[in-house]
């Protein structure tokens, strides 16, 4: 009930109020107000507030860490980046301890000063895979962990397309087929439906003009009629026949595999997306040490294993492909496929300047397909 | 908008203050004193929750973004930006949706609403309670159900499939055909209580001499039921019409988030462009022009029915 | 008149009834077919903690998989408070506006509120959330349990506020008339003589306000805490990648619940009636 008596005393701010009040041209710079919400006093201990994509975290692991600890993390979930930065600015965003963004928003979220920077010497490091450490999101990683990794790619039902996809122009060929028009899913974020058509362009997309943006997302305009669907993808739609074509991730994909062996995956060339999801603590976090000990918790190699088996993505562990036994079907699917050439990723990292080009044609997009 | 009742209701009021005022002055200050009370308390907690943040939001339309923070400004450059291109053209699409929608919705409702009317009162309470069950169960689970049931392989192919409707898979969903599915359903309930009040409300002797007076069935309904049901009818399209400008959750449940529409692009100003100033501009301009077809609407239908029980 | 016509006239109307009849019953299926799905699906075994739309098994395991959830649970445990909460003000706030609406002494006032009440009905619930959250941010109010609750109320209230005025508009002036000339305070006649006579009205906003704020997902979306999470932005959560069926079997019971606490509510208010209530009553809508 400390919500109450923080309602009641409520602390005006007064830039804020003046700004209000004059609303002269240019008057009070507000840019702050959404960033500097107090921390919730909810600081009792043996509470941790996680801010996370949904079903991102084992039943198993959570009770192991309750019954170890006595603490239950309570789970909130977003569906989407952006709406984690939004919710993150704004009030409603304070209290939250630990967050999972992207790659692609770490350096968004850190500049507006909604993480914390982390204390290294909290937590063990070494037995993480090195090669997902100091990317040049964050480098030295100074506000984020990695904790799983994962990349843009296609499943489909290799009769109806009618033969291999190797790359994005296969790709854009086979939706236009008369029997996989109308069966086709596109990702729901704009860059990543983009961004295909920029490759084929020969463009890379974190330093493609908001007019290159634009032409480029022409081309997936004029394709939207055969999508069928840009809401977050259900393996049972493309297990069933519904979709038949999608753009997705990995551990989706080996999901839809699992219910129906026929579908295949692939990563499209010329190029591809590498996402991080990153362990972040939030900077107004109330409960800090709790929520080292959870990423302790959670960062040990039997417990990032048994993760990986669970969420379908590849925990950022050295050694992990070696631990992933024979048992666990379509193992390699985790990984992105036996023959995953990682030149041939790329990371998406957020520019405010041209975000809004993509933001914008991935509406516009969605409307044309309507 | 309910000038009518009002006219009627004020002339009572300066009768009813005439006879207070027939000596006793204390009484009339405690009178006005609860009366103001009254309309003082909801006053002052709308202002407070409601009116300033409308305020807030008016104040940002003007402002400029700054990527997830609001610079105060005097611009028009929002409401210029949200009546271009492409927002201009989803804000006529949305309205030709609410529209459609609102429409179907009352084809529907209405043959329900004179079924119910047509009971005689105890049956009737039975037959309304019926419809409003559903309201109590959570709206998004049901949704959802209505998702599993219209999925391939689910309860609505095999019956089809059954009847001899339809024959082989089911791909309904992720279309515009399942948004509007799920749209009627939602709004049924709510669309069905006002005409369902005004409807029992005409007179049944009106009825009768309309037959009496040689008049068939289809003309007493038409040039004597439909005209009076006006009322319930506008209500009807104020309560569907309006939260569907700003609907976002059937679309993209059902819909496959194709055609995107108003509440789609308006809630993407906040949350995915944290454009708050643009975002701000076309919620004015939403409210702008629902106020004004509400006023129309109010016009053309001369009221709006009561909504009650 | 002649029998043939008469009996022509018959069987157009009994056509016309049947219709009627059908079309009442498909929207009665229409209605209720996903609810009795969702309750069905509580019991799917589904695979691997996600709901299948094919039935792949029967149990009982998700009843207790939804209790032990702490987030689920800590959502609906919100979910109660807040309603809860949001009723009663609503209820006392919205059947005051409602009665001045139609009783207020002066005419500009009575305009004035009917206008605030039908604003309230035509702005987007998602200008409403945005408006609140940006409200708190500029005034520095911390979010929590309280400013969810008022957020809520503005939009309950206009329901409440638009049932009560209904029920008043029927009402005999007279009566509160006399009551006056008998010496009766304003205050003492809204309580002896209206309130007995608005209160189906009142308890009707009540169901109404509760329902409205339990289910509201587009307001509650954007206010909601960490420490504050309702059932339906909980719920909006999960279903984007295909949800647990414990989130039906949770749905299911708090639907049974709500309508077990209904015909309580009112079997009880049938009670009191017979016993208090004068017969006077009756006659009126």
């Amino acid at each position: 009930m400390t919500d109450k008596a923080d309602f009641t005393a409520s602390r005006l701010n007064r830039r804020s109020v003046l700004g209000l009040l004059g609303a002269a041209p240019a008057a009070a710079a507000l840019a702050g107000t959404f960033g500097n919400s107090t921390p919730a006093k909810a600081a009792t201990t043996g509470q941790l507030n996680i801010y996370s994509w949904p079903d991102y975290f084992s039943a198993d692991t959570l009770a192991a860490y309750a019954k170890k600890t006595g603490v239950t993390p309570v789970i909130t979930t977003y569906d989407s980046n952006e709406t984690l930065f939004a919710k993150l600015n704004s009030p409603a965003g304070a209290g939250f301890d630990i967050v999972i963004p992207s790659s692609s928003w770490i350096a968004q979220l850190a500049g507006k000063g909604l993480l914390a920077e982390l204390d290294h010497s909290r937590l063990n490091l070494a037995s993480l895979d090195q090669d997902l450490l100091d990317r040049d999101y964050d480098p030295g990683n100074k506000y984020s962990i990695p904790k799983d990794w994962g990349l843009l790619g296609v499943v489909y039902d290799p009769e109806a397309v009618g033969g291999e996809i190797k790359t994005w122009e296969d790709f854009f060929k086979a939706g236009e087929l008369p029997n996989v028009s109308g069966k086709v899913r596109l990702s729901d974020s704009g860059w990543e439906t983009i961004g295909p058509a920029l490759w084929l362009e020969g463009k890379n997309w974190n330093t493609a003009t908001s007019d290159e943006i634009k032409a480029a997302a022409e081309r997936v305009k004029a394709f939207a009629k055969h999508v069928k669907s840009f809401s977050s993808l259900d393996p049972n739609t493309v297990a069933n026949g519904s979709i038949v074509l999608a753009e997705t991730n990995q551990g989706t994909a080996r999901a839809a595999i699992g219910l129906n062996p026929k579908l295949k995956w692939a990563v499209p060339g010329p190029f591809s997306e590498l996402w991080v999801d990153n362990y972040a603590i939030a900077k107004n976090a109330a409960n800090v040490d709790q929520a080292y000990d959870f990423l302790s918790f959670v960062l040990q190699p039997d417990i990032q294993l048994l993760e990986t088996k669970y969420i379908g993505f590849p925990a950022a562990v050295a050694g992990l492909r070696e631990k992933v036994g024979v048992d666990t079907p379509n193992a390699d699917l985790i990984f992105g496929g036996k023959d995953l050439d990682f030149k041939k990723l790329t990371s998406f990292v957020v520019n405010p300047d041209t975000i809004d080009a993509y933001l914008q044609a991935q509406n516009e997009i969605q409307a044309a397909a309507g | 908008m309910s000038d009518r009742l009002q006219d009627l209701t004020s002339t009572n009021t300066a009768s009813g203050d005439n006879l207070s005022a027939g000596g006793r002055v204390p009484s009339i200050v405690t009178h006005r004193l609860t009366d103001h009370v009254l309309a003082a308390v909801p006053t002052i907690w709308l202002a407070l929750f409601f009116l300033a943040p409308l305020g807030v939001t008016v104040a940002f339309s003007f402002g400029r973004s700054t990527f997830g923070g609001v610079v105060f400004d005097l611009t028009l450059d929002n409401y210029r930006n949200a009546l271009s291109g492409f927002y201009g053209a989803t804000f006529v699409r949305t309205l030709l949706f609410a529209a459609s929608a609102s429409a179907l919705c009352i084809a529907v409702a209405y043959p329900v609403a004179y079924f119910l009317a047509r009971r005689t009162r105890r049956r009737r309470g039975l037959a309304a309670g019926l419809i409003l069950v559903p309201y109590f169960s959570s709206f998004l689970i049901r949704v959802m159900a209505l998702h599993m049931l219209l999925s391939r392989d689910g309860l609505v192919e095999h019956v089809l499939n059954t009847l001899w409707l339809h024959s082989g898979p089911l791909d309904i969903l992720d279309s515009q055909t399942a948004v509007f599915i799920g749209i009627v359903y939602a709004y049924l309930p709510i669309t069905i209580v006002p005409l369902y009040v005004v409807l029992d409300r005409i007179p049944q002797p009106l009825l009768e001499a309309s037959r009496d007076l040689g008049a068939s069935r289809f003309k007493t309904f038409v040039f004597v039921t439909l005209p009076l049901s006006r009322p319930g009818i506008a209500t009807s399209v104020l309560l569907t019409a309006v939260p569907m400008l700003g609907e976002m959750v059937i679309p993209r449940l059902l819909g496959g988030s194709k055609g995107v529409l108003l509440g789609q692009v308006l809630s993407a100003q906040y949350l995915q462009s944290q454009n708050y100033p643009l975002g701000s501009a076309m919620a004015v301009l939403i409210l702008i022009t629902i106020a004004l077809i509400v006023t129309a609407l109010a016009r053309v239908t001369k009221g709006f029915s009561e909504v009650g029980p | 008149m002649s029998a043939a016509a008469a009996f022509h006239r018959s069987l157009g109307k009994r056509l016309v009834d049947a219709g009627l009849s059908l079309w009442f019953v498909a929207a009665l299926v229409f209605l209720y077919a996903p609810i009795f799905a969702a309750i069905v699906y509580a019991f799917n075994l589904g695979v691997v903690n996600k709901q299948t739309a094919v039935i792949t098994g029967w149990t009982l395991q998700w009843f207790p998989a939804a209790w032990n959830d702490l987030s689920l649970r800590r959502a609906v445990q919100a979910s109660l408070v807040v309603s809860f909460w949001s009723a009663l003000i609503s209820v006392a706030i919205g059947s005051a506006l409602g009665y001045a609406m139609v009783r207020h002494p002066q005419r500009a006032v009575r305009r004035f509120l009917s206008a605030l009440t039908y604003t309230l009905l035509i702005v987007p619930e998602t200008v409403i959330g945005v408006s609140l959250l940006m409200t708190y941010a500029v005034s520095g109010v911390p979010l929590g349990m309280a400013s969810l609750i008022a957020g809520i109320t503005p939009m309950a209230i206009a329901v409440v506020a638009l049932i009560v005025r209904a029920r008043v508009l029927t009402l005999d002036r007279r009566i509160e008339e006399a009551a006056a000339d008998l010496g009766s305070t304003r205050l003492k006649t809204i309580r002896f003589i209206i309130l007995p006579q608005i209160l189906p009205a009142v308890m009707a906003g009540a169901v109404m306000a509760y329902t409205f704020s339990f289910d509201n997902l587009v307001v509650s979306a954007f206010l909601t805490t960490p420490q504050v999470n309702t059932l339906p932005v909980f719920l909006y959560g999960s279903l984007q990648y295909g949800p647990s069926p414990a989130v039906y079997a949770a749905a299911a019971t708090v639907f049974l619940f709500t309508l077990l606490m209904l015909a309580l509510a009112a079997q009880i208010h049938r009670w009191a009636r017979r016993s208090t209530l004068p017969r006077s009553d009756e006659p009126q809508r």
